[in-house]
């Protein structure tokens, strides 16, 4: 029983992690339309950005907003120079996927050289353990968890009580229909870019603190799990990638408990593929905050 | 067939002619030739086929050392009948779908390929037929025993497969240094196909000595966190672990200190683990001193002294300054830097021995050069060895990583040392296990 709790307890920071991650993919994809395979690679050039500013010094968490800033800009730069020439030539679905793809691998690509084969890791302060029933956590764990879900309670706020929030779920819904109502359908989609990409920074750090270490290849490791707990809670939407992140944390961990580990993502993707069979638009599909309505 | 012939008569014009023959004299100057008789000529090519990313990213680095100091020993000495030769990365990632199409373009890419190094386990399955098919010698890292009795005949192996390692682990938890025997042994492995080669022989050898293993764990490489994993293991209290997670061992092991009280459980690691990346991270993510009072490894016998030895560290020292990412010289004493500059030199020795830069004719000449036939000239450098060969004398190659001896499978290896790391990361050798210890273990978990 000890072991169940304490993986119910890991589950919890591995949810954090996923859903800070999987959050700024799923609205990436829900409000501009594009599925971002580059995202899990901008995560790790984030990942690195906190990496030297802590390694000079800084704390990680100050490093943390660094490596926000860099991922907001670099989303930012990524759509507006490579994405969105193409979605404006009308490039179809599969094809902006590949492009995304060959983004994730020049990233990579030109990352391994500067950063090298190495795993690196920051140097945090883990703090005193808390210990309840065979669960052990740091107070950095902990940490994580709090800024997951403060991060989640101010997603909640942006959509639902916020212009900027309204205006997205507008785009999301219907583009021409928001233009021809007076939004600035094109800021507010720079704008989900530069918040989605913040996420992504975000989320890099907290996942490489997460593993303890990190290193080029992560990215793609990271985005397998993302894509998981998005396409499980409904493509493009906020509340279902929270609810994405939370049955595929808990789910992996306690499967590690009751089975072996080998078999821990195996059992994850087996519900995620069930849910598809029996729900293929997801668990939240038309209920979420950038659903059209109906 | 017969309407092609005026065609084809055609074609064959004055200017067309003049224009082919031109284009076959251009193609005898300026080719590589490498096949039939003679060394030929043109620059030659050695193909580091191995992960250079993924999660065993770190082993293509230290090969592609190995070759580097190689080629440079080699083109100092005059090349090999005066042809140069120049090592080239092909990337496997670690993974069998990607390392077919990366030899497929190697051999497609290179007809001027002498030979192959790397091919470890995580690729060997699948390149091995390849490059053998090809008739391209190759010296691979590969521990599987799928290859302790191969057919393959391009295929060189100058270590022991990863089963003897398996051993040697066990050798050093019941009678390495430092220690009382350890009496509950939990194994702690990847789930891919290079890690779990070891897991097998593992735990046939301690059920059948009658030791306890406390847990065997196939973990994902790669993943965020291992905690319910460790969760599991500590309740079974082991007293050791025997591992090689390669790119996970830094997570791994730290939520094993973090959950164990700050305690780290005593780990000896494969050979594997003896790498200037592995100790950064796991020392990183669990403290110096934690890892240097806990962590002891099995490596392979290597002399590292000698005037062969001392030819790869020059060489290797000149090399330093075209490898980017880590320090070349870092690998000054890891066996796969080491078995790999040996395994091209000895190629490099076939090939002016066999005078022919035909793999059918000099792949044979690798196990003469290596094992040495009677009345045999011993020399330690490639420069001797074309010295040697050139006064008519036949030779054995006794370089870097000192002798060897290729078996009827062209498997060659030396015993197994019990080492540790110091606070650099510089290998220590902390003992050795006898030949009895080592038979003890082989008869219990099998050679085959």
């Amino acid at each position: 029983m000890e072991l169940y709790v304490a993986a119910l307890g890991f589950g919890l920071i591995s949810v954090s992690v996923i859903a800070i991650a999987a959050v700024g993919f799923t609205m990436q994809f829900g409000i501009t339309n594009m599925i971002n395979l580059a995202y899990g690679e901008v995560m790790i050039v984030c990942a690195y950005v906190a990496f030297y500013v802590n390694r000079a010094g800084v704390n990680v968490w100050a490093a943390m907003i660094a490596a926000a800033l860099a991922g907001a800009v670099l989303s930012f730069l990524l759509n507006r120079f490579l994405y969105a020439p193409f979605q404006r030539k009308g490039t179809n679905l599969i094809g902006m996927v590949i492009i995304s793809l060959a983004a994730s691998l020049i990233l990579a690509n030109i990352l391994l050289p500067i950063v090298g084969y190495d795993t690196s890791s920051y140097q945090v302060d883990q703090g005193p353990l808390l210990r309840w029933n065979g669960l052990v956590l740091t107070t950095a764990q902990i940490a994580i968890i709090v800024v997951a879900v403060l991060l989640m309670l101010a997603i909640h706020g942006l959509l639902r009580y916020t212009r900027l929030g309204k205006a997205m779920r507008a785009t999301a819904a219907n583009p021409i229909l928001a233009r021809n109502c007076g939004i600035p359908t094109q800021r507010v989609i720079d704008m989900v870019w530069l918040l989605t990409g913040a996420l992504c920074g975000v989320a890099g750090v907290v996942a490489g603190m997460n593993s303890e270490n990190f290193a080029v290849a992560s990215g793609a490791a990271y985005l397998i799990t993302i894509i998981a707990a998005a396409v499980l809670g409904g493509a493009g939407q906020p509340y279902g990638a929270m609810i994405g992140a939370l049955i595929i944390g808990i789910v992996t961990e306690l499967s590690a408990a009751a089975i072996a580990p080998e078999y821990k993502e195996v059992v994850a993707f087996t519900i995620l593929v069930l849910v598809m069979v029996l729900r293929p638009q997801g668990l939240l599909a038309k209920r979420g905050a950038l659903a059209a309505a109906g | 067939m017969n309407k092609t012939q005026p065609s084809v008569r055609h074609h064959l014009n004055r200017p067309g002619l003049i224009c082919s023959v031109a284009l076959v004299l251009l193609a005898a100057c300026g080719g590589t030739s490498s096949t039939g008789g003679g060394l030929g000529s043109g620059p030659l090519l050695v193909g580091v086929l191995a992960p250079f990313s993924g999660a065993d990213a770190s082993f293509g680095p230290r090969y592609l050392a190995g070759c580097y100091a190689a080629a440079l020993s080699i083109n100092g000495a005059g090349g090999i009948g005066g042809r140069q030769v120049s090592c080239q990365s092909f990337d496997t990632k670690g993974e069998p779908a990607d390392a077919v199409p990366a030899a497929n373009s190697m051999i497609a890419g290179n007809s001027n390929l002498m030979g192959v190094v790397g091919c470890t386990s995580d690729e060997a399955s699948t390149v091995v037929p390849i490059l053998d098919r090809s008739h391209i010698p190759m010296t691979c890292m590969t521990g599987q025993s799928e290859f302790n009795k191969t057919s393959f005949k391009y295929f060189h192996r100058l270590v022991p497969p990863d089963s003897f390692d398996a051993y040697a682990m066990i050798g050093s938890a019941l009678f390495g240094p430092g220690h009382a025997p350890y009496t509950n042994v939990a194994l702690v492995f990847g789930d891919d196909i290079g890690s779990q080669t070891f897991v097998g022989p593992a735990v046939a050898a301690l059920t059948k000595l009658g030791v306890k293993i406390a847990i065997n764990q196939a973990i994902k490489l790669g993943a965020s966190s291992y905690r319910t994993e460790v969760a599991k293991l500590l309740l079974t209290k082991p007293d050791v672990i025997l591992t090689e997670t390669i790119g996970s061992a830094g997570t791994y092991m730290s939520e094993v200190k973090q959950q164990n009280g700050g305690h780290v459980i005593p780990f000896i690691g494969t050979s594997a683990t003896i790498d200037p990346v592995w100790f950064k991270q796991v020392s990183t993510a669990i403290g110096l001193t934690d890892f240097l009072a806990n962590y002891q490894a099995v490596d392979l016998k290597l002399t590292l002294s000698g005037s062969g030895y001392d030819e790869f560290k020059t060489q290797l020292t000149a090399a330093d300054a075209k490898f980017s990412g880590s320090n070349a010289l870092t690998y000054q004493g890891k066996s796969p830097t080491v078995h790999l500059y040996d395994g091209i030199i000895m190629t490099a020795l076939a090939m002016v021995a066999a005078k022919s830069a035909d793999p059918t004719v000099y792949n044979p000449k690798i196990f003469d050069i290596a094992n040495g036939v009677a009345g045999a000239t011993v020399v330690s450098t490639f420069k001797d060895g074309v010295t040697a060969l050139n006064a008519g004398q036949s030779i054995r190659y006794v370089g870097a990583a000192g002798e060897n001896n290729f078996n009827q499978w062209n498997n060659s290896q030396q015993g197994y040392n019990l080492v540790t790391m110091d606070k650099s990361g510089n290998e220590v050798v902390l003992g050795s296990l006898s030949e009895s210890q080592t038979q003890q273990i082989i008869d219990a978990g099998g050679s085959a």
